[in-house]
């Protein structure tokens, strides 16, 4: 079997992407469909009413009410009332949605540029026709030179993108598509890996998001405690995760416990707070998992009934002890044991997990021990526990997967660029960490073209950016498509693809398995902009010819056709979901014992043992160790003593910013007034201790390299050790002064792109540094 | 009689959206509140009790959205709330709404 087959068969047997077994299923009762509108006159204005997705990105999908003029313009947008998923509320960076649609410095035409030009601001306006023009030429170019594997198709995250790009790597005949330049794929992808494979699926937290009816529904219970780890939940708004459903679950009852090195208003408002040091996690939730045993605190039942490898497991946590551990991460003993005894002794618990998790180099397995917990306690498909997150209707480009089926390809003929690690072939992901070292010629693979959509790896989420910059400089070919010119266009691009914002396009809702929503076009497109799907569709015309498109002639793009055909699995169409604007799918509990979770209608999980599985039988296959383990992170003061004496602090990166979706808004004055500058955080013992004043400008540096980011003095943070911001450009400065200053204050200079063994898991929270007065 | 806010500061997170609610409502710019946030602590006020708050306060730029609450609909700050811990309406009604220990009353 070559990789990409045994990816597929993973895939399959984790239900990432399947059509929910060919049957359609059914609609919860939506009493107002009948009567709802998608558009109507209000006082004056024209409302649309339609989904907030993408771009700007995010990873919600809240219902809005458009308000279009007289003249065709959107004046200002509302929360939808009527909308299940967000009640009328909407948060800034909705608020502000007219500011980022009619902004001075959005780019609204494609552009081209010499090669020999790159950095420089030296763009000319071309049509669409030419920059399709180039983009064939030159991506021919390098397919045949090289090979299509020489072609790296990379997304970033929150703009409606993840469910299409893999239509793309089939055009484009690319094995590699990818978070590129995100060390360790380290977001989403090692929790979402490691724990599919010992359920079978990917499972969230229960705040009656499924249901209609939400927090009235009969059959929903609020979760007794929901377990925030590693997560802001309330600003970060992760992963389809609207945060302040979890508020209006405390206004019922629901407590908290967090596990955080920051005070958060989550961790101020818990029952429990474990202020761990960056990292420590999985020891964590191995020292909780033995007070649940050792206490015989677990749910007997699921354990014999629905799981496998338990004994192995009671064996392998027996050694971490709460004593242990509470000097592991560095809290009192006595909290291991309460927040354990709390969740053992709870009906319903809620896991909250944040990218914190996979922030470590064995962050692959930090979920996997979180979700161990929820396992001993019978937590999984339970009201007010977890549940299953399966593709809404069976339409995968709306969750994990995507619609390739009827694109011809020949990706499968090429490996991809894993990197030779273990997880990274199997899961078919390219390794960004390796493909850095392709660029540079350290590994012998071809990287010669870059497709970066939605993609700001030069200011986000790129680990030593100045390296990716040098490398990608010096590749044959690269594609920026974005609102803006970003630090990452400014730098690399050779052609810039202009993308519309949400308003302007139609679409399906995505990055949530609850729902499926229409995205509703409100006003004309603005200048030649056009939507992330509809140039993955035309590039698919270019490469692929126009009889790929089943739907139509394939003469132009029928955007509307193009969803229509996205939906036909779901019972309804296009047409029916624009006019309803959202519908929810049948939701149940407890399916595991009645045969729907797994493909072959059996009872049980979608695993080889057809259990939730402690020890993993397919990680053993695959060479990984089969039971969640904790590891120090390569640079810790227990890791590396030796490189204390100078850099005696631990680093922590990428605390989410109101107002801010990782390196966007900091062009919308409402937004970025909130947040002026990249802020710091330092204890006020350790701000003494190197002289820092709250407001002195810090230089923060490691081995990797240094930035420059202003202090903010509080006792939020855990002592020793220090919160930096991600994520900052200045929009506001010149094109070329270090394509917007940057690299000035970007805290990924001292992260380095270096995954965890398995090739997921990175080092974004976890590293060591020192700070001083700049 | 000039319409009241009622917070429930127990739940405000503190997520700015009922300032630019409300700056975007009555096309303020970022430096002019129409209601501001202001924060409590953190504080540890007892071993491992921490009070961290925060409570907006309408400033006199606010009109209690009378014009939205003419149409039947809710204040701007108060539909967006992304905690729904904050109403705009008659005092009567409001004070009918406290049923817990951390509310504050602005009339």
């Amino acid at each position: 079997m070559t990789d990409q087959e045994n990816n597929e068969t993973i895939g399959q047997n984790a239900g990432l992407g399947m059509s929910g077994g060919g049957k359609v299923v059914p609609m919860q009762n939506d009493p107002t469909a009948a009567t709802r509108k998608d558009t109507w006159e209000e006082d004056g204005f024209t409302v649309v009413r339609g989904n907030a997705r993408t771009a700007p990105g995010c990873h919600d999908n809240c219902g809005i009410l458009m308000y279009i003029d007289k003249d065709g313009k959107l004046d200002h947008v509302e929360g939808d009332p009527d909308d299940p998923y967000n009640q009328g509320r909407l948060c800034l960076r909705c608020l502000t949605l007219p500011d980022v649609v009619y902004h001075k410095d959005r780019q609204l035409h494609p552009l081209k540029r010499d090669r020999a030009d790159r950095g420089k601001d030296k763009w000319e306006q071309i049509t669409w026709e030419e920059a399709y023009e180039i983009c064939e030429r030159e991506l021919r170019a390098v397919q045949e030179k090289y090979g299509p594997q020489a072609i790296q198709v990379f997304c970033g995250t929150g703009r409606d993108i993840v469910g299409y790009h893999p239509m793309l790597a089939n055009i484009l005949d690319t094995p590699n598509q990818g978070m590129g330049f995100l060390s360790g794929q380290g977001c989403y992808v090692p929790r979402m890996f490691s724990t599919t494979m010992k359920i079978g699926n990917l499972y969230t937290g229960d705040y009656s998001q499924n249901w209609i009816d939400r927090y009235d529904n009969p059959n929903w219970v609020r979760p007794d405690y929901v377990v925030i780890w590693g997560n802001n939940p309330v600003v970060a708004n992760s992963d389809g995760t609207l945060g302040h459903w979890i508020v209006e679950c405390m206004k019922r009852g629901t407590k908290l416990i967090t596990i955080d090195p920051k005070l958060t208003w989550c961790a101020a408002h818990s029952e429990y707070w474990l202020q761990v040091r960056p990292g420590t996690d999985s020891a964590l939730a191995l020292a909780m998992a033995h007070v649940i045993v050792e206490e015989d605190l677990y749910d007997h039942e699921f354990v014999d009934c629905w799981c496998y490898g338990f004994e192995e497991y009671q064996e392998h946590i027996k050694d971490w002890t709460p004593t242990r551990v509470a000097e592991i991460c560095d809290i009192d003993e006595d909290l291991i044991w309460s927040a354990a005894r709390a969740l053992g002794n709870a009906d319903g618990w809620a896991l909250q997990w944040g990218v914190a998790l996979d922030h470590t180099a064995e962050g692959f397995y930090s979920g996997a021990s979180c979700y161990d917990l929820c396992a001993l306690c019978g937590q999984f498909d339970k009201p007010g526990g977890m549940v299953c997150g399966k593709p809404s209707f069976g339409v995968p480009v709306t969750w994990i997967g995507s619609d390739t089926d009827w694109i011809p390809t020949k990706r499968n003929q090429y490996e991809h660029l894993h990197g030779d690690y273990p997880a990274l072939r199997v899961i078919g992901m390219p390794s960004p960490d390796a493909t850095l070292e392709a660029l540079e010629g350290k590994y012998d693979y071809p990287v010669k073209a870059a497709w970066l959509q939605t993609n700001n790896c030069l200011a986000n989420m790129g680990a030593q950016p100045q390296r990716i910059a040098k490398g990608l400089m010096e590749d044959d070919f690269n594609v920026v498509m974005d609102l803006w010119m970003t630090p990452t266009a400014m730098a690399v691009a050779d052609v810039f693809l202009p993308v519309t914002t949400f308003p302007e396009r139609f679409g399906l809702t995505g990055h949530q398995p609850y729902r499926t929503g229409a995205i509703n076009k409100a006003i004309d497109t603005i200048g030649e902009c056009r939507s992330d799907p509809q140039v993955v569709v035309e590039m698919g015309r270019i490469f692929k010819g126009a009889d790929l498109f089943p739907w139509s002639d394939g003469e132009h793009f029928d955007e509307e056709a193009f969803y229509d055909y996205l939906l036909r699995n779901s019972g309804f169409t296009w047409d029916d979901l624009k006019s309803r604007t959202w519908a929810y799918p049948e939701m149940k509990y407890y399916r595991y014992k009645t045969g729907e979770i797994r493909d072959d209608g059996e009872p049980g999980f979608s695993t080889p043992t057809g259990r939730y599985e402690f020890y993993s039988v397919n990680l053993e296959a695959m060479g990984m160790r089969p039971l969640a383990f904790y590891e120090e992170p390569p640079e810790s003061p227990i890791s590396r003593p030796d490189l204390l004496e100078k850099y005696p602090l631990t680093l922590t990166t990428g605390a989410r910013q109101w107002g801010f979706f990782h390196s966007e808004g900091r062009q919308v004055p409402h937004l970025r007034a909130i947040h002026p500058e990249p802020e710091v955080t330092i204890h006020p013992a350790d701000a003494e201790k190197y002289g820092i004043a709250d407001g002195d400008w810090v230089i923060i540096e490691n081995q990797y390299g240094s930035c420059k980011q202003k202090a903010k003095i509080d006792i939020r943070i855990k002592q020793g050790v220090v919160s930096a911001d991600h994520g900052w450009w200045f929009p506001e400065r010149d094109r070329e002064d270090g394509f917007f200053g940057t690299f000035e204050s970007n805290i990924n200079n001292c992260i380095p792109m270096r995954p965890g063994s398995t090739g997921l898991g990175c080092s974004y929270k976890s590293v060591l540094c020192s700070i001083r007065k700049a | 009689m000039k319409k009241a806010i009622l917070i429930d500061y127990k739940y405000c997170t503190g997520c700015h959206t009922c300032e630019v609610a409300c700056q975007k409502h009555l096309g303020l710019e970022p430096d002019k509140w129409g209601i501001k946030l202001t924060q409590i602590g953190p504080d540890e006020v007892a071993p491992r009790q921490w009070q961290y708050e925060f409570v907006p306060v309408p400033t006199d730029r606010c009109n209690r959205c009378a014009d939205r609450l003419e149409r039947g609909k809710q204040a701007m700050c108060a539909q967006h709330c992304q905690a729904g811990c904050l109403w705009v309406g008659d005092i009567d009604e409001l004070v009918g709404r406290i049923d817990g220990d951390k509310f504050a009353l602005f009339v």
